[in-house]
């Protein structure tokens, strides 16, 4: 018997002899030991002129098994094997054939191999054997390319509505399968499908609802109808109804409900709730319980049904409704709170699955009182239970804590003792989490908590978890009243663990000595020790503490550079770079990073458009630049200012100017506005201008240029340059740039700058000007009557493919953007799932003339995007310039 | 009367009982097909649509039971012939004799074929099919196109037939019968 696993031939010599077997081979699968050489050399059989059916549906059964089992077979193993199983084509053995369907669709060869079947296969769906039938529709669907495809449709279609159902089945589901690839054909069944969902069998219903919803789904209005017609109908199998019931909360997810509104198709999910098949049932009352911003009415009678299936007498029902009952106990504890008794019950379930979740729905609903008794018999079975169930517990005790500060101290120790039993990373990082979570939230609990965590990181195999809490030793150990006594606890971690710890338990022993005077000593003694340590990480972080501690600059700076405080980041490597390019003969101050550099390039006008908590304020900024602008004498009579335009960067980030432009926009002038920052600290710029060549820009003319006098380093400088354009046009520009200027360097021992200078030019990107520069993206309130308004003669429209885009509401913001026109009456929003969307938008331009578009967006499956933009506007004019903005964008 | 030779036919068939297995190859639109249906069912048929892959057929001659793997001729399952070529009673090559300008191509598709170890020794016969039309082929023209005579330790035979009118249809069963084994 020992040889079993040699013996290929094991399985028929059991069932020859199955008395003779002995009582300890009682479990022996047939399959045990079989070889995937031995069972290719058996494969040979299949070339035999005389077919032994019975042989080979156990060769073949070996074969499906080894593949079943993971085992791959080689190229030309597989088309070995796929030819020889050819072989097998029009045997009369039924059984015969299934398996040789069966073995082509599992182990499919080469595409351009298996086509060799397509004959005999096309045959078989023809002829009248039902099983025949179906089994090569199964495989047909896999292999056939579209225009064969197109030869056979008409058998599928027949197929659809044949009597017999296995053959109805199979033609459905490859319908589900030629979706995929070649949906166009699918496309033309649907009146079969639509006889199909009449069939009384299950599961041709079934398969044909899940067609015909696949056949619609890009089509949300389609869609709404077929599950309207379909919740009417009487549709029988409970699998189609689950599926339906589906439907009908997809569509439901899709529509947009306001307040007060009967939700569609509610009634329906409803019904189902008394529909004679649990897992209708249960299917509904799960959907009502997702529902978006579902009421507690709502709620109700889902509640009522699954609070019925607690008690059943089946775990799997008992199970499904506990753990939904655990997902709504969160948003909605007091429509759960009516099953608590049931679940009370619940906890003393055989399944243990079933008790965590019932005990844990009960801490969400539950009140204060019952708290104790809860947590006390939720330990007797932690260690009965899975990692994945005991995550659930711990996360609601962490909420229970959050809801019940008081309650922290049983709550903790109930932590504290899981966390010491054996567990999963996942398991320890949810526990941990949560007594990190109740320390920032109860303050009490501080003490209590790090001295557990204390003991779990003197026994903590996951680094991760570890330096987390050495972090937050750190942080609150020295605000603590007893705070010595955690360095035993830190320093056990710098002695006994890997790299990554001891860096982190070296930090934490640092924050010690810097926040406890008391402990500065102690703490410098052992900092000094792990100057030794094997890891560069290490040694480094002693060093620095040790000398933070040094130089006693306790409370003043070293916070700031421990936790990276006020410093911004890019500013430090910045600065840091400037210093590596320095000699380096000074010592690098931290202190100048904040003060000195940071704040100079940070100038006027970035301020206020980056940092400011609403991105752009625009009418704080534009009287700020009016301001600027009516000081400059050339400028004072150029009437109101317009707008001004977001600034545009002319040179790439980090070379040596910083130069960005704002454009504003006058009645019949334009003031390019250049803001300009030196960032070499050998040179100071004189007399500097940016000269503007009218490239592309006819209707504008160059009125004068304000140059800045001087641009020493590290300082914002303006300079001017004005234009005038005929009033009324919104012309295209575009005009390239050149920075003129007179370089002196500065001598880098005195700091005094040369007398001699040399002129130098420095090119920058080019400034387009389009109409978007000229208008103010404006919201008005009733698009429609404004539309009725301007004169119809004005009326532009085009039609625009804007390429791939990632959804609809992504190509309307792109779009919206492009136009620089704001969208009104909530347009904006495109609607999930939708598949096509009309915007409306706003704009007004200099003198008050004022753009209306209508953009209607479609999309397409592969995701393209085609818009049709209908412009009015004050001129038609101005109607074509928005037009050209799409057009050259 | 028919019926008392059925049951002879049957008798006869208890104990002389033969089986062979052949395959029929050709360029598409040789008439591979139509060959099929001729032996088999005696029926004639205009209009076929090519066989993607291939076609197996049990026919019953007499004591002698034929298994034909009638395979596709488009060039994509030309490599495959030779699959199924291996083992079998006889080849038997069918070629379009009215179409000249595809006999080349015949030719050293057959000769690449025959070529391979795996089918060699194996009988092949040669069917020179549609004689009806105009301008086909005869015998020993086909002979001489088809390089037949270069063929070495072959069994190698060539008639010209026609699906349509059944010409030559007997001669054809008649060899193959001959090659069955018992």
């Amino acid at each position: 018997m020992a040889s079993n696993a040699q013996d290929n031939n094991a399985p028929l010599r059991m069932e020859g002899k199955k008395e003779e077997e002995d009582e300890e081979d009682y479990e022996y699968s047939p399959f045990h030991g079989i070889e995937k050489g031995a069972v290719l050399q058996e494969a040979r059989i299949f070339h035999n002129p005389q077919i032994d059916a019975r042989k080979c549906q156990q060769v073949l059964t070996r074969l499906l098994y080894l593949s079943t089992q993971g085992e791959t077979f080689t190229k030309t193993e597989a088309t070995e094997v796929f030819f020889s199983i050819t072989k097998l084509f029009q045997n009369n053995d039924s059984n015969l054939r299934r398996l040789v369907y069966l073995m082509i669709r599992e182990l499919p060869p080469d595409s351009d191999e298996v086509i060799i079947v397509t004959n005999m296969l096309m045959k078989d769906m023809a002829s009248n054997n039902e099983l025949y039938k179906s089994g090569s529709i199964r495989v047909l669907c896999r292999i056939l390319d579209s225009s064969l495809l197109q030869q056979v449709e008409r058998y599928f279609k027949q197929a659809i509505v044949d009597k017999a159902p296995v053959v109805a089945s199979a033609a459905l589901v490859s319908g589900i399968h030629i979706l995929k690839e070649n949906s166009d054909i699918v496309k033309r069944w649907g009146s079969e499908v639509q006889d199909a969902v009449q069939s009384r069998n299950p599961m041709v219903q079934f398969h044909s609802v899940a067609l015909m919803y696949m056949l619609k789904n890009n089509d949300r209005l389609a869609i709404s109808k077929l599950v309207s017609s379909l919740t009417r109908g009487n549709v029988r199998s409970p699998l189609a109804q689950c599926l339906i019931v589906r439907c009908v909360a997809q569509v439901i997810a899709d529509s947009q409900v306001y307040a007060g509104q009967e939700r569609p198709f509610y009634d329906f999910l409803e019904s189902c709730l008394r529909h004679k098949g649990e897992m209708v049932i249960f299917e509904a009352a799960k959907a009502i319980i997702e529902l978006n911003n579902v009421t507690e009415a709502e709620l109700a009678p889902a509640i009522t049904i699954l609070q019925l299936f607690l008690s059943s007498s089946k775990p799997v029902l008992r199970f499904a409704a506990v753990r939904i009952l655990n997902r709504v106990a969160i948003e909605h504890p007091m429509a759960v709170s009516n099953c608590n008794i049931d679940m009370e019950t619940l906890i003393s379930d055989q399944n243990r699955s079933i008790a965590t979740l019932a005990i844990t729905t009960l801490l969400k609903t539950g009140n204060e009182s019952s708290i104790d008794r809860l947590m006390k018999q939720m330990s007797s079975f932690m260690s009965e239970i899975g990692d994945e169930f005991k995550i659930v517990v711990v996360d609601a005790v962490h909420k229970l804590c959050l809801k019940f500060p008081s309650k922290f101290r049983s709550m903790m120790s109930f932590l504290s003792s899981i966390l010491r039993e054996e567990g999963g990373f996942e398991y320890k990082k949810a526990i941990v989490n949560a007594i990190l979570g109740i320390v920032r939230t109860v303050t009490e609990s501080k003490e209590t908590a790090l001295t557990h965590l204390c003991e779990f990181i003197e026994d903590c195999e996951f680094t991760y978890l570890s330096t987390q809490i050495l972090h937050l030793l750190g942080e609150e150990g020295p605000r603590t009243s007893h705070p010595a006594k955690y360095i035993r606890y830190i320093y056990n971690r710098v002695i006994l663990e890997n790299a990554t710890v001891r860096a982190a338990a070296v930090s934490s022993l640092a924050n010690f000595g810097m926040k406890v005077p008391a402990l500065k000593e102690r703490v410098r003694t052992l900092l000094k020790r792990t100057l030794f340590d094997n890891d560069d990480e290490v040694r480094d972080r002693a060093a620095v503490y040790l000398k933070l501690l040094n130089k006693q600059e306790e409370e003043s700076k070293t916070p700031q550079v421990l936790r990276g405080k006020n410093i911004s980041l890019s500013g430090l490597e910045q600065s840091l770079r400037e210093y590596l390019a320095t000699p380096m003969m000074e010592t690098f101050d931290i202190a100048t990073v904040p003060e000195k550099e940071l704040a100079p390039v940070v100038n006027m006008a970035k301020s206020k458009d980056t940092s400011g908590p609403a991105a752009l304020d625009e009418l704080t900024l534009k009287s700020d630049f009016e301001e600027t602008l009516s000081s400059i004498p050339e400028f004072a009579d150029l009437g109101p200012l317009y707008k001004s335009c977001e600034p545009m960067d002319l040179v790439e980030k980090e070379t040596e100017y910083t130069i960005t432009c704002i454009k504003h926009i006058f009645g019949s002038h334009i003031v390019f506005q250049f803001n300009m920052t030196n960032t070499i600290e050998e040179q100071v710029l004189e007399d500097v201008s940016v000269q503007v060549d009218l490239a592309e820009a006819e209707d504008y003319q160059e009125v004068c240029t304000i140059p800045a006098t001087k641009l020493p380093y590290g300082v914002v400088a303006q300079t001017y340059v004005l234009f005038s354009y005929p009033e009324g046009t919104m012309p295209f520009g575009r005009m390239v740039a050149s920075l003129n200027f007179v370089v002196k360097e500065i001598d880098p021992s005195t700091g005094d700058e040369e007398e001699e200078g040399f002129e130098d030019e420095y090119p920058l990107e080019d400034i387009y000007l389009s109409p978007q520069d000229f208008i103010h993206a404006t919201k008005i309130s009733n698009f429609r009557n404004k539309w009725e308004e301007l004169d119809p003669e004005t009326e532009i429209a085009d039609e625009y493919g804007i390429g791939v885009r990632d959804s609809l509401q992504d190509a309307v913001e792109a779009v919206v953007e492009t136009l620089g026109l704001a969208a009104c009456e909530g347009t904006e929003a495109v609607p999930p799932n939708a598949r096509s969307h009309v915007c409306l938008l706003h704009g007004k331009a200099v003198g008050g003339m004022e753009a209306l578009a209508r953009v209607n967006f479609g999309i397409d499956r592969n995701m393209e995007v085609a818009i049709k933009l209908t412009v009015r506007a004050a001129n038609a004019d101005m109607s074509e310039a928005l037009h050209a903005i799409v057009a050259e964008g | 009367m028919g019926l008392f030779t059925a049951f002879l036919d049957w008798l006869r068939s208890l104990f002389f009982k033969k089986e062979m297995e052949l395959s029929l190859i050709g360029l598409q639109n040789a008439g591979k097909t139509s060959l099929v249906n001729v032996i088999a069912t005696g029926g004639f048929d205009e209009d076929m649509i090519p066989t993607v892959g291939f076609n197996m057929r049990k026919v019953t001659k007499g004591a002698v039971t034929i298994k034909l793997w009638d395979l596709g001729g488009q060039p994509r399952f030309r490599s495959m012939w030779e699959r199924y070529c291996r083992g079998v009673n006889c080849v038997v090559y069918v070629v379009d004799s009215a179409d000249h300008e595809n006999v080349e191509i015949a030719k050293s598709e057959l000769h690449d074929l025959l070529s391979k170890p795996t089918v060699s020794g194996i009988p092949l016969l040669v069917l020179g099919n549609k004689n009806d039309l105009p301008g086909a082929l005869s015998t020993s023209e086909l002979i001489d196109r088809l390089n037949l005579k270069n063929f070495q330790n072959r069994e190698v035979c060539c008639y010209s037939i026609s699906c349509k009118n059944k010409n030559n249809i007997d001669i054809t069963i008649e060899w193959l019968t001959k090659h069955a084994k018992s």
